[in-house]
């Protein structure tokens, strides 16, 4: 922009007042000056999107992050597991601690979630809010806390992985318009892992190019909006009787761009069943998180799932 | 992806169509992603046109921001629960079959699990009265075994005919009809088969297994593309016209010997609930021809998996 970025700044102060407005000259007043004051001022809403002060997750769930290592604005926790390790009734867990108003624990922040699986269970979803919200008030009016819950949550579905990056340029706007949105949700970030690779053919990037690009989309969100990301990320291997495979299992097999991205890894598995336990399977979470210096710890925590969600042991 | 195209949107016409092309922007998402800014100097064209053509653009292609109360809204008002028609499955399934998800029942060979199929396709539309649409990819389905299950239910052959009309049936044996056939049914094509009143309430792929399991193996990905492409199709079909989709799948055995649900990792998170099937090896299996089925709940979101058994008694 340079120079006419400049004019164009002077221009838009003097917009501000309008007064000034007419005094200008004729010849300042035409398009170009007008394009540089839309993208001053689209310049500006991300300035003020970034310093205004968006909700902190760090203390989301002090049962699964380590002490002090809760995520904070502008990281990204990856939820790694198999089907039936408690990845799902997680996050909805986590999801509701955020929605849920502050006078029953909750963090009262919008949240967006992306359902690219089409396997958001708003059934579940409500009974969890309702066990959540319940036994911790005696307050009535369960209708109307549940309601105001729900309006904090925004969904969308995305169907392949050229429209879940429309879709994260789309939600820009969202971002900045409501600061109240702190996290953002994918479940899960590997649904089009598959048909990408057959679309990219032989070559690695051109696989891995959509995938690439919306973690640099997200990452600028992450920066411009301070906002948080969670994201649940399937296994694709399924463990053979060898013990090395379980390492091989658990390696990360998305691109790196998004590998670069996550902070905190959170694997979920099933601990191996008694009898007895079989009604009420134990679930495991090994949280690591890491950061620019290194290591910042780990931490392992487990939890049963019960009809009204997630109980921590 | 998307190729741009004359007249997408208003405003982006041929002259703009090829020098974006020169500057190598081809796509809907190249557009999108690239800075409007520079784009808009490389192409000579004004900053505010593209910024606009970029805001229709998003508008028509990006997926809508719901909020989750309206969502939840829908969801009361328009959830069913179909019965199964066998009181035992239905206690499995929290009721029964639930609109808008997908149920599979796996089994090895003689499982009853087109059974089960033929079973739930006569109660729904015999007795809710509500169309099911049935892709057999097996050829195992035979309109004298549907007739044969009505005849135990009525005797008036009216009501008998009625019921087998409200059961479409596609015989598809690849993956590539069976697609095209469920995403003709989702550009409207369930409206048009249910002609005789009632609406598509069940969605039944028998055995989804048996499309995708050749394509399956190898360093290729395509067999695993056209299988979450297919997990994609049921899954939007059974969201957006609130159907309840079954189908089933084979078993295959892991290295310690245990039964587990066929075609893999990636599958395996596809269905909402699913059930196995297992035939009762009893020591009164005098009879050669046992009639049951041990069925076992292994996945749901709903209920604790059941490890208790209950009986599935197929109709022989």
């Amino acid at each position: 922009m340079g120079k006419s970025s400049l004019s164009a700044v002077a221009l838009c102060c003097c917009l501000t007042s309008r007064n000034y407005l007419r005094i200008l000259p004729l010849p300042t007043y035409n398009e170009y000056s007008l394009h540089c004051v839309a993208v001053v001022v689209i310049r500006c809403r991300r300035l003020f999107a970034r310093l205004d002060a968006r909700r902190c997750l760090k203390d989301i769930e002090p049962r699964v992050f380590p002490d002090n290592g809760g995520p904070d604005h502008g990281e990204v926790v990856e939820v790694y597991g198999a089907e039936g390790t408690g990845k799902t009734e997680l996050l909805y867990h986590l999801l509701c601690r955020c929605v849920l108003p502050k006078e029953t624990g909750g963090l009262e922040v919008d949240v967006v979630f992306v359902d690219t699986d089409y396997s958001l269970d708003m059934s579940r979803l409500v009974s969890i809010l309702d066990s959540l919200s319940t036994c911790s008030t005696s307050a009535g009016s369960d209708e109307a806390v549940l309601r105001s819950c729900l309006s904090r949550l925004l969904v969308v579905h995305c169907s392949s992985s050229s429209q879940l990056l429309l879709t994260l340029h789309f939600l820009e706007t969202t971002l900045s318009s409501r600061p109240s949105v702190a996290l953002l949700l994918i479940d899960s970030i590997s649904a089009f892992y598959w048909s990408d690779s057959s679309e990219g053919g032989a070559s690695l990037s051109k696989r891995e190019e959509k995938l690439s690009k919306c973690s640099e989309l997200l990452g600028r969100l992450l920066r411009d909006y301070r906002i948080t990301i969670f994201a649940s990320c399937r296994t694709i291997r399924r463990s053979s009787s060898g013990s090395s495979s379980c390492v091989e299992m658990d390696r990360p097999y998305l691109c790196r761009p998004w590998q670069c991205l996550v902070t905190h890894r959170l694997l979920c598995s099933k601990r191996e069943a008694d009898t007895e336990q079989m009604r009420h399977p134990v679930f495991s979470i090994h949280t690591s998180s890491s950061s620019w210096t290194g290591t910042r710890g780990s931490r392992t925590s487990f939890f049963k799932v019960t009809d009204g969600g997630v109980e921590f042991l | 992806m998307v190729i741009l195209r004359v007249g997408m949107c208003p405003g982006l016409d041929e002259d703009l169509l090829g020098n974006l092309r020169a500057a190598d922007v081809r796509t809907v998402e190249d557009l999108i992603s690239s800075d409007t800014e520079e784009l808009a100097r490389k192409c000579s064209v004004s900053y505010k046109a593209l910024l606009a053509i970029r805001r229709v653009l998003l508008a028509q292609h990006a997926a809508f921001p719901v909020s989750g109360a309206d969502l939840y809204e829908e969801l009361l008002s328009s959830t069913a629960i179909l019965s199964t028609g066998n009181p035992s499955l239905d206690k499995l399934l929290d009721s029964g079959l639930y609109t808008g998800e997908i149920t599979e029942l796996s089994g090895g060979p003689a499982s009853g699990k087109s059974q089960v199929c033929f079973g739930v396709a006569v109660h729904i539309s015999h007795h809710l009265k509500q169309t099911v649409v049935y892709v057999d990819t097996t050829g195992g389905l035979t309109a004298s075994r549907l007739l044969q299950m009505l005849r135990t239910e009525t005797s008036n052959t009216d009501e008998q005919m009625e019921a087998l009309q409200r059961i479409h049936i596609f015989h598809l044996f690849d993956i590539y009809a069976v697609l095209d056939c469920l995403y003709g049914l989702c550009s409207g094509g369930l409206q048009q088969v249910c002609v005789g009143g009632g609406s598509v309430k069940a969605v039944i792929v028998d055995s989804v297994s048996a499309l995708i399991t050749p394509l399956l193996g190898g360093k290729q990905s395509e067999g695993m593309s056209l299988m979450t492409q297919v997990a994609g199709v049921l899954k939007t079909m059974a969201k957006d016209f609130n159907v309840a989709a079954l189908v089933t799948n084979h078993v295959s055995r892991s290295g310690n010997g245990e039964v587990q649900p066929g075609l893999g990792v990636s599958w395996s998170h596809v269905p909402r609930t699913r059930i196995l099937l297992e035939r009762v090896e009893s020591a009164a299996a005098s009879v050669s021809h046992s009639s049951l089925r041990s069925a076992t709940l292994i996945k749901s979101s709903r209920q604790v998996p059941q490890a208790a058994q209950t009986v599935v008694k197929t109709y022989c």
